[in-house]
């Protein structure tokens, strides 16, 4: 099975470094994966968009997705030709100050998060790429949480390396916020639910 | 597995293929395999320049190699038009070296079959639908130009240098190759018997070469002898299809993705992709065209491989365009025809 994600926001985001780590991370678990990056010339507010697909065999997809298994969107920006291509019941994880999840098709499973203020609460700002990407693979269990962690420090330049430990509290603190929402800390919940998803889909 | 960009795939690609001199200028999306060489290829005990311009880059590899080094250069083809007049050179006067055309688009199909530069000569051309493809061709492009004594020309573009994948690196072994007898390597120096790498092959007064006319029909000659040989295809489908779909590069890539979906739907099509561009795969896609009704060619150019397509297949009024110039909003990659919906909306309008 291949799993696809389509991130969109604008740059500062962390858009591109959030599909980085999660292409990382499946890779370091022995995984193949994909990550197709398009964005604009701009360092910040310009379109930022980033595919991943992770897959147990080589890979099939096509590095321009004709649709996709989930998305995640950190702003309201450069988003809508996202949404055109989640899959019927898709899962949608959004910045939900950003995004307003009513705006979205009724048909997708959608979970919001105010990742700005969690960021700004356990790290800063900058890091609501990772509060959004733990958030999200909580909620789809895409890889391992602490493979996340790691393809995180591994990619942090050494002179970003001060951030390791805040970024780390970004991922966790996204994951937390999923547990909170469901009720439980439980992994095996959230994979419960995605299995419940697919099999509705299905 | 390692996940790289193609850039840094096809930068390591070359390095294990033994590449040890790259010479180029940035021009995006080249940019970053000028940018991984320059990082990864001292380390490898190897030279990258990053040259004054494309003229200088091409010169300076047509220089490494002539010493008998494998040796690269590359831009997108707006820099390889500049490379043109060195690239016949080298064609003409026998030297090996790779071109890497990390394309803006597929617009260069022409310059990359039929080349810009004077004489008679063609350039083998190896067209990577993926990045996994692009780092085995990498490799295959020293070998067959060292086979060959001749540019070999790698045909990419922005997918294919931007996106990342995981991907293996080793050296692969294509056979043995013939000896470098030919290079300048010094060691002939001061002994009367200095050795030449000249495109009129006129020799010395003290040893006379077989001069222009001699030499140029042997270079033809060996481009003849390439052309029935080296030539490289995939295909899917064909042997009962009443559509056939021939692209190339990454375009081949999203039509083979989309004519396996429609063959799911029981729909009688088949898909040609020419890996190859010169050599041209002509004598596969007769046969593959066999039981074609109507053959597509989806190009994003205004209808360049058309050509080759129509010079091949049994019928050429069955053939016909359904690609097109599609260019991104910033100028350097694809525009929205490089897209699987609308590949497939293509061609089942073709099909009516």
């Amino acid at each position: 099975v291949e799993r696809e994600v389509i991130v969109g926001g604008i740059g500062g985001q962390g858009i591109q470094l959030l599909a980085k780590t999660l292409a990382l991370a499946a890779t370091r678990e022995g995984r193949f994966a994909m990550l197709a990056a398009e964005y604009g010339g701009e360092m910040r507010g310009g379109p930022s968009k980033a595919s991943v697909v992770i897959g147990d065999e080589p890979l099939r997809a096509l590095p321009v997705l004709p649709s996709t298994w989930s998305a995640i969107l950190a702003h309201h920006r450069f988003t809508e030709s996202i949404v055109d291509r989640i899959r019927p019941g898709g899962v949608v994880v959004v910045n939900d100050k950003l995004v307003d999840p009513a705006t979205l098709r009724p048909d997708l499973t959608v979970h919001g998060i105010d990742a700005g203020k969690i960021a700004t609460e356990v790290a800063s700002a900058q890091a609501v790429g990772f509060v959004l990407l733990g958030f999200y693979n909580a909620v789809t269990a895409m890889v391992a949480a602490d493979a996340l962690a790691a393809a995180m420090a591994e990619l942090l330049p050494p002179y970003r390396k001060q951030h390791v430990a805040s970024n780390e509290r970004a991922l966790a603190a996204g994951a937390a916020a999923f547990a909170d929402s469901a009720g439980s800390g439980d992994r095996t919940d959230a994979a419960a639910q995605v299995a419940a998803h697919e099999q509705a889909v299905a | 597995m390692e996940l790289l960009e193609g850039s840094a795939a096809i930068a390591e690609s070359a390095i294990a293929a033994g590449c040890r001199f790259f010479a180029g200028y940035p021009m995006s999306p080249f940019t970053g395999l000028l940018e991984n060489m320059s990082q990864k290829l001292p380390a490898a005990g190897g030279v990258c320049i990053n040259a004054e311009s494309e003229i200088e880059g091409v010169n300076m590899t047509l220089g490494a190699a002539a010493a008998g080094f494998r040796a690269a250069t590359g831009s997108c083809g707006q820099g390889i038009a500049l490379m043109q007049e060195a690239i016949a050179e080298a064609a003409l006067n026998e030297t090996p070296f790779v071109v890497f055309n990390m394309a803006r688009n597929q617009q260069d199909y022409f310059q990359c079959t039929r080349g810009g530069g004077w004489g008679d000569y063609r350039t083998i051309t190896l067209a990577p639908q993926d990045v996994t493809e692009a780092v085995e061709h990498t490799q295959l492009a020293f070998h067959l130009a060292d086979k060959h004594r001749a540019p070999v020309i790698i045909y990419g573009d922005p997918l294919i240098a931007q996106t990342r994948v995981g991907v293996d690196i080793g050296p692969r072994d294509f056979g043995p190759l013939p000896a470098k007898d030919w290079a300048l390597d010094g060691t002939s120096s001061g002994t009367g018997r200095s050795k030449q790498v000249w495109t009129w092959a006129m020799g010395k007064s003290t040893d006379p070469g077989p001069g222009p006319d001699r030499h140029w029909r042997a270079i033809a000659a060996k481009f003849d002898a390439i052309e029935p040989t080296e030539h490289r295809h995939a295909q899917g489908w064909c042997e009962d299809a009443s559509t056939l779909v021939v692209a190339f590069g990454s375009a081949g890539k999203f039509v083979s993705y989309v004519v396996d979906e429609l063959r799911a739907e029981g729909l009688p099509v088949g898909w040609f992709r020419p890996i190859t561009l010169w050599p041209f795969p002509g004598p596969a896609l007769e046969a593959a065209a066999a039981t074609a009704k109507r053959v597509l060619v989806f190009e994003l150019n205004g209808g360049q491989m058309i050509d080759d397509v129509r010079l091949n297949v049994p019928d050429r009024r069955l053939v016909r365009g359904i690609g097109g110039v599609s260019i991104g909003e910033s100028g350097l990659g694809f525009g929205d025809l490089m897209d699987a919906p609308v590949v497939r909306e293509r061609i089942l309008e073709a099909m009516q």
